[in-house]
């Protein structure tokens, strides 16, 4: 299964910071995932340092793999200071471990309650309550619990269930009940529905209920989709053994998923191998990149080290729906959940010209970047294989 | 004898950056010239600079079979002008 993760928040109105923090990482090698939502006390820059510190305490906690979920977050519950005015927490957390098998442990302290949806109906899991054993009113809960293909989990921060709190329409707020409803009435007309898209509604609907459309309290709202995953591959490069072409050509082929091609010589290697005559529209650039291409049984075919680096630039940005090669790239690997890159190691001397009017990047540093940028900012499986 | 020409603009990434971007203009004007004795389209790449690459001349087009180095429309215009005769 793949898990489809995604989290969207809001800042409190008149904030500068997040006041709370959102921390995720995959462990492609265990089949792994982690991910905690905390939230600091108060707001601005003070909750973003809270929130900050604990989340990326507990990851760091329960990737070591040297103590369980249980004891990482028993730790921090036991050791969280409490503010001297308010007689709080300086944080709360949510935090789960996921395998690709679905079995997930999850803690929470203080934040809401997960929602588990199943069939768009609520399931309620058992769990265990561990009292802090250094403050009285301190107590978290601990879920072992085994997910299925469809199945939804959505973290939230207390800023969706009070949204609207002492209004005029919901006086209680949201709460879980109104949030339910809301996670409910999208799926029904939604299924399949990213996680990204979900989340970004989710915290906007919070944000309508509040009095003039201005959050009271940080908004964070954090969902998980176990699905089937979106396998594309990009194949990029000619390989360093030109008697090898015919035999990653093919790999190439019979490939089960979308497919880009991302080079000039890359294109007619492949066309050549598979016997694909390449087509092109009556464009030469768009957007300063050359146009695209076209070939049967290929989503995608550009030109390969300016529209990487456009692509790069696209998404470390957060830039999408520009249309130009790039553009479309982008798109492609944002709709894909792994994505696979061949990367060809031969070099073109006549990219290291220096009478090139631009410098052109070596292709392996590109395709490194763009996949750190993927895993980490889009929280996507990348496997690279160098040919 | 109404032969067809073909004129093939790389778009490849070393042509690209020396000026095949700045083509477009034949793409627009030369079936308005020639209508349909003439036919122009950007390919991936003529593999020509990877070849030559110590004394690349990209942009490199290509007119029937003949290679129109340092390409500029004036360059190309005069090439389709030589194959049409």
């Amino acid at each position: 299964m793949f898990i489809d993760i995604d989290c969207s928040q809001m800042k409190k109105y008149n904030q500068n910071a997040y006041g709370d923090y959102f921390v995720s990482k995959r462990y492609p090698d265990e089949a792994r995932l982690i991910a905690v939502l905390s939230d600091g006390l108060g707001s601005g820059i003070k909750a973003n340092i809270l929130s900050c510190m604990t989340a990326t305490m507990l990851l760091r906690f329960i990737e070591s793999q040297q103590i369980s979920i249980r004891h990482a977050a028993e730790i921090i519950m036991n050791s969280l200071p409490v503010c001297k005015i308010r007689h709080i927490s300086y944080s709360t957390f949510s935090a789960i471990d996921v395998n690709d098998d679905g079995n997930a442990k999850i803690v929470e302290e203080g934040n809401p309650e997960f929602i588990w949806i199943r069939n768009n109906e609520v399931l309620q899991p058992d769990y265990e309550i561990i009292q802090s054993k250094t403050f009285k009113n301190r107590k978290m809960k601990i879920y072992k619990i085994e997910l299925k293909l469809g199945d939804r989990l959505v973290f939230c921060s207390d800023g969706v269930t009070q949204a609207g709190l002492g209004g005029g329409r919901l006086k209680l707020g949201l709460r879980r009940d109104g949030l339910i409803v809301l996670l409910k009435d999208k799926l029904k007309e939604h299924p399949d529905i990213s996680s990204s898209e979900l989340s970004q509604y989710l915290v906007n609907q919070a944000r309508n209920i509040e009095t003039d459309r201005n959050p009271k309290d940080d908004i964070s709202a954090c969902v998980l989709y176990f699905r089937e995953p979106r396998e594309s591959l990009v194949f990029t490069g000619p390989p360093y053994h030109q008697s090898k072409d015919a035999e990653y050509a093919r790999m190439f082929e019979n490939f089960k998923g979308k497919k880009a091609v991302c080079g000039g010589t890359t294109a007619n290697l492949i066309s050549r191998e598979l016997n694909k005559p390449i087509t092109m529209d009556n464009t030469i650039s768009i957007g300063k990149l050359p146009s695209c291409s076209y070939m049967d049984g290929v989503d995608l075919v550009t030109e390969g080290i300016l529209t990487l680096t456009k692509t790069l630039e696209y998404l470390e940005s957060g830039t999408t729906d520009i249309d130009n090669a790039a553009g479309k790239l982008v798109n492609f690997l944002l709709d894909s959940d792994c994505i696979n890159f061949m990367v060809g190691a031969k070099l073109n001397q006549a990219h290291y010209d220096p009478a090139l009017p631009v410098e052109i990047e070596i292709r392996k540093n590109i395709i490194k970047k763009i996949s750190d940028v993927l895993q980490n900012k889009y929280f996507k499986k990348v496997s690279i294989k160098y040919m | 004898m109404d032969k067809k020409v073909s004129v093939k603009v790389c778009l490849g990434t070393t042509c690209f950056v020396m000026g095949s971007a700045n083509l477009q203009e034949l793409i627009e004007q030369v079936p308005k010239k020639y209508g349909d004795k003439v036919d122009v389209s950007g390919v991936p790449c003529l593999g020509l600079c990877s070849i030559d690459w110590e004394f690349s001349k990209a942009p490199y087009v290509k007119v029937n079979d003949e290679v129109v180095k340092e390409a500029t429309v004036e360059k190309v215009l005069a090439t389709i002008e030589k194959h049409l005769k």
